[in-house]
């Protein structure tokens, strides 16, 4: 498929994962209108860099200080889960099984009888796992290619163009499924290599864009008059250009990546038991989904939660880089 | 007067706090008069024809006081609908770019015909045949076939020709034009402002050309007011201005006009930066840029003095100022 | 624009090749295609052989390939687990995901240009707010949590409706299946309509027409609505093919019979015909909803020509 005929904010170019893309670069909140009016501003501001200036912003920004926050603690009970939760996640009790809140487990026990908060607790270490070693991969691999192909264009490009063509064309969750139903392995890393393999023709479309846009600014030509080498040219001039849409595009795709852990493991073809994870057990709790709820409904908060989280981020972090609504 | 507008005040709410845009003005138009309004961007020149056409965002943008008088009746105190209604058939504007201020997705003919259709009540029918006459009108060849089109189709001479056209559909008393040539080629400039000095004589329109180009102030307009900071610094006969500037900013503006005679000298540039509208200065808001600024300058506001029955100027030295002139 | 279409359609050639090719490989040579064909026992040698030979499975990979595309063309997609043709479960299958797609669509339309457009006209008020905060929750919670919390709560608790849809599928069983199927999507749709008609509503020429006296339902309807609606509508339009390849989750909370089924059970079942054959159709799907659009694009936008 060839570019669209322009860009409306990248909504058709990827919907790749769950269209996280999308999300990334179709809001706009331009509330402000700069000072004088329609007429333009008055005298420039200072001039600041494009990070401290994003960084200055997102610290007033409690939507990403809420955030932040939250994926903090994440990371925090996915690295000690035995800090907040003394329990074990694998013993169970089927006695218990179905039970409610009660002291001591808050959060009641599934159908099997394990105590529903600690697996909620322990089952955060995969979700985060998957998410950031899947984003980046995605992200590493997306923008080496896609921006090597931007920068050199030809046949490359095109060749790339076609590849990544091929990858959208394939629907995710059927990918997943084929893919993953073989793999015996009950590791993290199928999964992971799963979603690399099928997420980084996302990042790349966006890197080859912005590379191809900022080849096309002023002092890059001016570089390349001067006669600078190809790789000063893009690792001094272009790279640090490019970088802020990549990084805004995987952080929200990192929350779609956890859900697509969650969604594969729920089809029975992601991590599966003895693994402890969100997906599992809001798999496993569905049938019981008459007697036992909160068996469900705690994993899928804490699934909710996180995705809602990296989203939020990636949000307050896009708007804060996009100089556009300046 | 057909339109007066009297000690006009807007500001808007920015995140930085409330930006003063217009800060006073008052200025008036006559049947087949071109007032001319010169100002740098942010002088409040287009705030303050967006608040006569009533087409202000809404907030971020308020009217803080004053009055506009339109035929006699102070279009501020109006209702919505009846504002709608003076719009397109009292009062009509010209913008600057006409590329982004035509509807890209649909025909010019339906653009032009629709202001017949909603203010006149024709049928599509008629309407059409108007907007060809229209067309016709401001010499836009083969309009029959062009009516059609999409304005990305047109040129951009064209293109103002066809906000011409729109403006002038139902004949209104005033017409607002802001920036009318500025995005247009150099070459075709002159013939859009010919087009429409010529339209406004024949209907006897009142015209407010907003612009910063005084090459075509001097060819059109009957008078000048000059805006600085969201206040008229000086307003006045075009020639007396040109005779001699009774402002030192005004007399910047002219000085900054490239001249053969002076070829080889160095083009004069007003120093400094306009105000922050955030901050306007005490005093008389140019005296950090003026060369003649005072003490007094820095803590009184000039008032708008009377130079003459028909001139009048915001400096507290315009008599200084008017002498030393040797333009 | 006949030569684009033909471009177009070159194009296309390459890329629905890789794709299938692609699926294909992973089918063959990840998995064992005969592994499904002795039930559930392990086939013993002599009988792989000789169903490997049957099948063609001893040749390589690439002479496969092109035997299976060979049929494909000729209208033979092999035969399914139980012995049924491909083209039977297709049969069956397709509108059931098709109906359920429309039904989605029809959400995606209705309700999500709606709240688009009036969370786009009152932005910053209460209800922009309050829809844009649900989106986000929409689009953070898995599809297949929020069909189990929505056939739990409409179908189990409240009993309005039948927790899971017959095999025939009428369109009324329907009708929450493809809620929760155009759910994301719909959130997506809301966002990106607010976005668009937000971004219009301060364009010169919403501006001009204002400056013309239009009335303000004029304004909104035949100048901003008509060009805020253009990424929207292509948004739709290629969402198309993403719905029906994505229903599989959705189908499986609400046991629909749909192609999600089907693949579901194909790849279970390792059945490479079921699954090449479906995936083949839903690629073909894809990528004609995608040149669809391109071409909706001109349609929509006069100043789009394609050479």
């Amino acid at each position: 498929m060839p570019e669209p005929p322009y860009e409306h904010d990248g909504a058709i170019a990827g919907t790749g994962f769950g269209g996280a893309m999308d999300l990334a670069t179709s809001e706009a909140e331009t509330l402000e209108k700069t000072p004088g009016g329609p007429e333009g501003t008055g005298p420039a501001g200072k001039p600041r860099s494009l990070w401290s200036d994003a960084w200055r912003d997102l610290r007033r920004n409690p939507v990403f200080i809420v955030s932040a926050l939250v994926i903090l603690f994440l990371v925090f009970i996915s690295l000690w889960p035995s800090a907040i939760a003394s329990g074990n996640p694998l013993s169970c009790d089927l006695a218990k099984a179905q039970e409610g809140s009660q002291p001591g487990h808050p959060f009641g026990f599934d159908g099997q009888g394990c105590d529903v908060y600690t697996r909620t607790v322990y089952g955060a270490r995969k979700s985060v796992t998957v998410g950031v070693c899947a984003t980046v991969g995605v992200a590493l691999l997306g923008s080496v290619l896609g921006g090597l192909a931007g920068f050199f264009g030809g046949v490359w490009d095109s060749v790339l163009s076609r590849i990544t063509d091929v990858f959208f064309a394939i629907p995710v969750v059927l990918g997943g499924l084929v893919l993953l139903s073989v793999v015996t392995s009950n590791t993290v890393w199928p999964v992971i290599g799963f979603m690399v393999l099928l997420g980084w023709p996302q990042i790349s479309r966006i890197a080859r864009g912005s590379v191809i846009t900022a080849k096309q600014n002023d002092y890059v030509q001016a570089a390349r008059a001067l006669g600078a080498s190809n790789s000063r040219m893009l690792l001094r001039h272009i790279a640090p250009n490019a970088v802020a849409p990549v990084i805004v595009v995987a952080t929200i795709a990192l929350g779609t990546y956890i859900a697509l852990e969650a969604t594969l493991s729920y089809l029975g073809v992601g991590l599966k038991p003895p693994s402890v994870s969100w997906g599992i057990d809001i798999s496993a709790a569905s049938p019981y989904i008459r007697n036992a709820p909160h068996a469900l409904l705690w994993p899928s908060g804490a699934l909710a939660v996180t995705v809602l989280a990296f989203i939020m981020l990636g949000d307050a972090v896009r708007d804060a880089l996009d100089p556009k609504l300046r | 007067m057909l339109l007066e507008v009297r000690d006009l005040h807007v500001e808007f709410r920015t995140r930085d706090g409330v930006a003063k845009a217009v800060n006073g003005v008052t200025y008036g138009v006559d049947a087949g008069e071109t007032l001319a309004v010169l100002g740098e961007s942010g002088s409040g020149k287009s705030v303050t024809a967006q608040a006569i056409m009533g087409i202000l965002d809404m907030p971020p943008g308020r009217i803080a006081g004053g009055e506009i008088l339109f035929q006699g009746q102070d279009l501020l105190k109006l209702k919505e609908e009846e504002r709608r209604k003076i719009r397109g058939a009292g009062m009509a504007m010209i913008f600057q770019d006409a590329l982004s201020s035509l509807n890209p997705v649909l025909t010019v003919g339906d653009q032009l015909g629709e202001m017949f259709t909603v203010h006149r009540g024709m049928s599509r029918k008629d309407a059409r045949a108007k907007a060809v006459e229209l067309m016709d009108r401001v010499r836009i060849p083969a309009a029959k076939e062009r009516v059609r089109q999409y304005p990305h189709q047109f040129s951009g001479g064209m293109r103002q020709r066809i906000m011409i056209a729109m403006a002038l559909a139902l004949e209104p008393a005033l017409i607002i034009a802001d920036e009318p040539t500025t995005a247009l080629d150099v070459t075709v400039q002159a013939q859009v402002m010919d087009l429409l000095a010529e339209l406004q004589r024949e209907y006897r329109i009142g015209l407010i050309l907003i612009t910063h180009d005084l090459g075509v102030v001097a060819d059109v307009a009957d008078r000048i007011a000059v805006m600085y900071a969201g206040r008229i610094v000086e307003s006045a006969p075009v020639h007396d201005i040109y005779k001699a500037p009774a402002h030192p900013y005004t007399r910047g503006l002219l000085e900054s006009i490239p001249r053969l005679d002076q070829k080889g000298q160095e083009l004069y540039a007003i120093k400094g930066l306009p105000p922050n509208l955030l901050h306007i200065p005490p005093g008389c808001p140019f005296h950090p840029r003026c060369p003649m600024a005072r003490d007094v300058c820095r803590t009184d506001v000039p008032p708008l003095y009377e130079v003459s029955p028909t001139r009048g100027s915001a400096c507290h030295f315009w008599r200084e100022c008017l002498d030393d002139y040797d333009g | 624009m006949g030569r684009y279409v033909v471009r177009r359609l070159l194009q296309m050639i390459p890329v629905f090749i890789g794709a299938t090719l692609l699926i294909f490989l992973m089918v063959n040579v990840m998995g064992d295609p005969i592994a499904g064909l002795c039930g559930d026992r392990q086939c013993d040698p002599a009988t792989a052989a000789q169903l490997k030979k049957e099948f063609g499975l001893d040749k390589p990979v690439w002479q496969q390939y092109l035997t299976y595309m060979g049929n494909v063309f000729t209208g033979d997609f092999g035969t399914a687990f139980n012995g049924q043709e491909v083209t039977e479960l297709m049969s069956t299958a397709f509108p059931v995901t098709i109906r359920l797609t429309v039904v989605a669509i029809v959400f995606e339309v209705v309700i999500g240009i709606t709240l688009g457009v009036i969370t786009g006209l009152r932005r910053g008020r209460p209800v922009d707010t309050g829809v844009l905060l649900v989106t986000l929750v929409v689009i953070s919670v898995p599809t297949f949590v929020t069909g189990l919390l929505l056939q739990l709560l409409l179908g189990v608790k409240w009993g309005w409706i039948r927790p899971s849809v017959s095999s025939d599928a009428p369109l009324d069983e329907l009708i929450l299946p493809g809620l929760v199927l155009a759910s994301v999507s719909l959130a997506y749709v809301v966002r990106l309509t607010r976005t668009s008609i937000a971004e219009n509503r301060r364009s010169d020429y919403v501006r001009t027409a204002i400056a013309k006296g239009l009335p303000r339902r004029r304004v909104v309807t035949r100048h901003l609505l008509r060009n805020s609606l253009i990424p929207v509508i292509t948004f739709i339009g290629a969402d198309v093919g993403f719905l029906m390849g994505g229903a599989i989750v959705t189908e499986r909370i609400f046991n629909i019979h749909g192609v999600g089924y089907q693949l579901y059970q194909g790849i279970l079942r390792q059945n490479t015909q079921t699954v090449v054959g479906f995936v083949t159709v839903l690629v073909l799907v894809f990528l004609v909803c995608n040149l669809v659009v391109d071409l909706l694009y001109a349609v929509l936008d006069p100043r789009i020509r394609y050479a």
